[in-house]
């Protein structure tokens, strides 16, 4: 008895291989005592001790989060405003309007938007530093944020705010007893996605980054410009498995949620 | 007068962009009564309910609360509470903070909240449920907690849009009866909207029958369903046989070649009138017997009775429940008392229909 071989599976497992084989590979040599990339000589953790004791690296992997944080909590609280206000626009036009203006944004190349930022930065006189990315990563993470929570209001019975009203609700009661909390999953969406385009950002960034400031992803890009060096290797191995962190406790968040709120949407 | 009114329309038009949902409308409703709202969707029904609410506010005419206008007084400061027809439980929220959201709000102290959330889900059956999440409740216990969430604001008045309408049958005729023995002991006023006329007539004081944005007719379900005033009202509360007729003179009316006595008056002689007769007053009896001749076109068993579909010579089609059955193509007699025979005016609304004059105008 042969078993049939199921070609749709076969196909995801190539599509898989070649997209994480570069991963690995790139893993799978920072841990290469010989100190290249095509000759596997022997374990070592010589790499990721470079890392740790390079102290310039780890200011900037410090700044990189911090920007990553307050530009994804900025973002969060401007997109859900956003949101809001094109929820309760009533004029289906300009509503469409607004949403495709806030798509435009996303689609939009990055070097575009680094680019034209750095002019706008120039031109009002903002030094490029510090600001100058936390400003650029608020604003290309907002359009994101807005996309996320959005499905989410729309999702919620318009009866929901009735019945708050009814019960003697005033508006904001609405918002912070019915509203936010019904949209919580998407504004925990959003801040994730936030987040996670703002730390591995680099086109935007780049076009941002004053002299003195720097973030990873700029960092690393600079330093393989430079040359082969495998602490590269291990700063891209720690970044790659803290994102999975984050999609791991992404997924159980979302999870959780979807127990939580599986019920109350529009039918 | 003794009629302790609480809301009454006066000239209410409604237009939402130019269409008019709510066609000059007047009407009052008294306090501790059980109101229903009948008629197809999009008739208005739910745009009254909406008004009282104060979800929207009327484009002409005055709402009274009480005696006071309340055209512009919002929906949160009105002494009325609403059972919305999917409920709009709060997902986030347990039976107990859902049915505590009105008093949350207001900020009443905790304990007071405790006691008060205990008797409304006392009230409504649901003692126990308080810390279940929404989710886990059937549909029928969804409905008590929206109902329990709306009581424990001691409104006025209860709005009910439709509640029923997502249980079972089973389900549907049990809440039926709890509704009207929860307004009983409430003793508040409950204004039911509904599309089912069979709800309306088991639980109403007081039907109001609406049309395109107009009352068609008002009264008690047995006058609604006795005399109705038009065509309207006749085909859509329960099944009934309308045929073309002439009022000949008090109490003679003449219909399908015939002149049958009648107990209705009032009219001009040889006035047109349509002659309602419902299925249910026609008894079945042998062909010399009855007062009119049919021959059976077909037979559905119902369960309760059989349905026939009949037709008398001229081609009028009778329709017939009885608990006798009849064989398909024998001709038989239908035999039925003055008192089956309602007469209306052609093409009424609401006016008086006969001569024993009605209570409301």
């Amino acid at each position: 008895m042969k078993r049939k071989v199921k070609w749709d599976n076969l196909y995801l497992i190539i599509m898989f291989v070649i997209l994480y084989t570069p991963i690995f590979y790139l893993i799978y040599y920072s841990f290469n005592s010989g100190g290249t990339m095509h000759h596997f000589q022997g374990f070592t953790l010589e790499w990721y001790k470079e890392v740790f004791q390079d102290t310039r690296l780890l200011i900037i992997v410090l700044n990189t989060f911090v920007i990553a944080l307050l530009a994804s909590a900025i973002s969060t609280i401007l997109g859900v405003m956003g949101a809001l206000a094109i929820y309760y626009v009533k004029k289906r036009r300009m509503k469409n309007l607004l949403l495709t203006l806030n798509n435009v944004l996303i689609v939009s190349p990055d070097v575009i938007i680094g680019a034209s930022f750095l002019i706008l930065f120039t031109i009002i006189g903002i030094q490029l530093g510090f600001t100058s990315v936390l400003l650029s990563h608020i604003a290309f993470s907002v359009p994101i944020v807005v996309l996320m929570v959005l499905p989410k209001l729309q999702e919620m019975s318009p009866t929901l705010i009735d019945a708050a009203r009814d019960l003697g609700a005033n508006q904001w009661n609405v918002l912070t007893k019915v509203i936010l909390p019904f949209i919580t999953p998407g504004i925990f969406a959003g801040f994730f996605m936030a987040l996670t385009y703002s730390l591995d950002d680099f086109a935007v960034t780049f076009f941002v980054t004053g002299n003195g400031f720097s973030t990873l992803s700029v960092e690393i890009y600079s330093r393989a410009r430079q040359g082969i060096s495998l602490s590269i290797n291990a700063l891209s191995t720690l970044l790659f498995l803290f994102t999975v962190l984050l999609v791991v406790g992404y997924y159980f968040i979302s999870q959780r949620s979807s127990r939580l709120y599986g019920m109350g949407g529009r039918k | 007068m003794s009629k302790d009114v609480i809301i009454r329309f006066e000239h209410v038009t409604k237009q939402y962009d130019g269409l008019v949902v709510l066609d000059d409308v007047s009407f009052e409703i008294e306090r501790g009564k059980f109101y229903t709202l009948l008629g197809p969707s999009g008739c208005g029904k739910t745009t009254i309910l909406r008004l009282i609410a104060g979800f929207i506010e009327p484009t002409k005419g005055t709402i009274y609360f009480n005696g006071k206008n309340i055209n512009h007084v919002p929906a949160n400061k009105r002494q009325v509470n609403t059972v919305f027809q999917d409920y709009a439980l709060f997902p986030h929220l347990n039976v107990f903070e859902n049915v505590a959201f009105g008093l949350r709000v207001k900020k009443m102290k905790y304990a007071d909240i405790q006691e008060k959330v205990a008797e409304a889900l006392r009230f409504v059956n649901l003692e126990g449920y308080e810390h279940r999440e929404i989710r886990e409740m059937s549909g029928g216990q969804r409905q008590r907690v929206a109902i329990a969430r709306a009581i424990v604001n001691e409104p006025e008045v209860l709005l009910l849009d439709e509640p029923l309408s997502a249980l079972d049958l089973k389900l549907r005729t049990e809440m039926q009866y709890e509704l009207r023995e929860l307004q009983r002991r409430l003793g508040i006023t409950f204004i039911f909207v509904t599309h089912d006329q069979e709800e309306a007539l088991a639980m109403s004081d007081q039907i109001f029958v609406l049309h395109k944005g107009k009352i068609q007719q008002s009264g008690t379900p047995k006058d609604i369903y006795d005399e109705p005033v038009n065509r309207f009202v006749a085909d859509f509360i329960g099944e009934s046989n309308i045929l073309p007729g002439t009022m000949i003179a008090d109490f003679l009316v003449e219909f399908a070649g015939k002149r049958f006595e009648c107990v209705d008056q009032g009219f001009y002689p040889n006035e047109p009138v349509e002659v309602v007769i419902r299925p249910e007053d026609l008894e079945i009896t042998t062909r010399d017997q009855g007062k009119l001749q049919v021959r059976v076109d077909s037979q559905l068993f119902r369960g309760v009775h059989y349905e026939l579909c009949c037709y008398d010579q001229h081609g009028n089609e009778w329709l017939v429940h009885s608990t006798k059955k009849a064989e398909v193509g024998e001709e038989i007699g239908l035999y039925f008392e003055p008192e089956a025979i309602h007469v209306m005016r052609v093409s009424e609304a609401q006016e008086v229909s006969d001569g024993e004059g009605s209570d409301e105008t």
